[in-house]
């Protein structure tokens, strides 16, 4: 017989593995590791966009690792590491073709280049939260970053919210090849800072919903050496305020995620990004995901279709494609093979970008908007 | 935009109910989590950051990338 407004042995138990935020950071108690290995492709430009150099864009190889252990009563410690092999031609300038588009200029040979990124993470945990360190190092043949993360969540509310606050601080050289050949800068320098706040609030028993604001300043070198002609102020402040929902359908055995961010900086970029998935459980071993993801973006207010070689070096001028006006979707798929302790995932995207897609409007489609197809294949085991 | 934002989030705290520790199954699930994979989750983050002119949102940023 219950007793009323008292749960029972079994609902003390339950209650106490469940007594856990379902959403802070709580201590591993037990090793988890990952492993992931992608393939990104760009789609090649048509040929009649291209005035001079190689049409073919970039193919990347990605490997990922991560591994997450805890240390003592109170600890955790994680370790990260990625290794990116890419080539091929990118975007050098854009200038007006004999239709009157913009034809690119891209760089001539294929590059190949590789970037190799590792990072760490120390974590101390308290009842009602934890407190984090961590550093990463970014290394390329011409660009170096250093970071340093400083990380934290608090439990409010018999953890049904959670407040997450986050600083980094990035210091990256860039040393572009061959400068003294193509009179590019020789060394050059950036900072960035960023500051993040959260507030994750469980609604009901079956959602939830995180609202979060970022602000990062950059300053330094913001350019792009390699463009022939690209001159950009030499700091930048960016915002971005992001909602993230998640609803469990038990009926449906599936849970559903809706992800919106709008960001805006003072380059006069501002970008609306929606993303939406489905996690269907099919028995208790599979997981399939569809997810589409809209982003659209206006363009920076020193953006120009054509590089003008006329224009005086002090004053702001890029037609770098990724400032442009232009939308985006992203259809994915991804299936999970989950048995006891470890798990495999697979994943494809489809990337297409386009001004059409765009919610704002402008005159001149960049020619070098980026269409790819990213798949990646991963393991995850825990023991 | 920014009302809107601040409405959205007003009323979905406004709905909030008390939720046992006993009742939070569904919210603990791997797949109710906010970022699912750690390793997927920084690719994507890491390929729009170098592809499109936004970043950041609800993580703080790490080591940069000169990525063309």
């Amino acid at each position: 017989m219950k007793t009323k407004g008292k749960p029972s042995p079994i609902l003390a138990l339950t209650s106490a593995a469940l007594s856990l935020p379902a959403f802070a950071v709580t201590q591993p108690v037990e090793t988890e590791l990952s492993i992931m290995t992608s393939s990104y492709k760009e789609g090649d430009i048509p040929a009649h966009k291209v005035l001079t150099g190689s049409d073919e864009r970039y193919e990347i190889d990605i490997h990922q690792f991560h591994v997450l252990t805890p240390m003592g009563r109170n600890w955790g410690f994680s370790f990260n590491t990625s290794r990116e092999t890419m080539s091929g031609a990118s975007p050098q300038g854009t200038v007006e073709g004999l239709d009157g588009q913009p034809a690119l200029i891209m760089s001539g040979a294929t590059i190949r280049e590789s970037r190799t990124e590792i990072g760490a993470t120390t974590h101390r945990y308290f009842d009602n939260g934890y407190m984090g360190i961590g550093m990463s190092h970014s290394q390329e043949n011409d660009y170096e970053a250093d970071a340093v993360i400083l990380s934290g969540e608090w439990d409010f509310n018999q953890k049904l919210a959670t407040l997450a606050v986050g600083l980094s601080y990035s210091s990256d050289v860039i040393e572009p090849t061959d400068a003294l050949l193509f009179g590019r800068v020789e060394k050059e320098n950036k900072h960035s800072g960023s500051f993040t706040i959260g507030w994750t609030q469980v609604l009901n028993k079956t959602s939830v919903l995180q609202s979060g604001i970022s602000l990062t300043k950059h300053d330094g070198y913001l350019a792009d050496p390699y463009k022939l002609r690209d001159v950009r102020p030499d700091e930048r402040s960016e915002w971005a305020v992001s909602l993230r929902y998640r609803r469990y359908a038990e009926k449906s055995n599936g849970a559903w995620h809706l992800d919106y961010r709008y960001y805006e900086d003072d380059f006069g970029v501002h970008s609306h990004t929606l993303q939406t998935a489905w996690h269907q459980n099919l028995g208790a071993s599979f997981q399939i995901v569809p997810s589409v993801r809209y982003y659209s973006q206006r363009e920076a207010d020193f953006y120009l279709p054509f590089d003008d070689f006329t224009l005086p070096l002090t004053v702001n001028q890029s037609s770098d494609y990724r400032l442009s006006t232009y939308g985006a979707f992203t259809f994915g798929l991804k299936g999970i093979v989950n048995h006891n302790n470890w798990a495999i995932t697979a994943s494809f995207d489809r990337y297409i970008s386009a001004k059409k897609y765009g919610l704002s409007d402008s005159e001149f489609e960049h020619p070098a908007l980026v269409n790819f197809t990213l798949a990646s294949i991963g393991f995850d085991i825990r023991f | 935009m920014n009302r809107l934002i601040l409405v959205m989030i007003l009323l979905g705290l406004s709905s909030c109910q008390s939720v046992q520790p006993w009742e939070r199954g569904a919210l603990a699930r791997p797949e109710m989590q906010l970022e699912v994979g750690k390793l997927g989750s920084a690719l994507y983050r890491q390929v729009y950051f170098s592809k499109e002119a936004s970043s950041g949102g609800s993580e703080v940023a790490g080591a940069g990338c000169g990525c063309n």
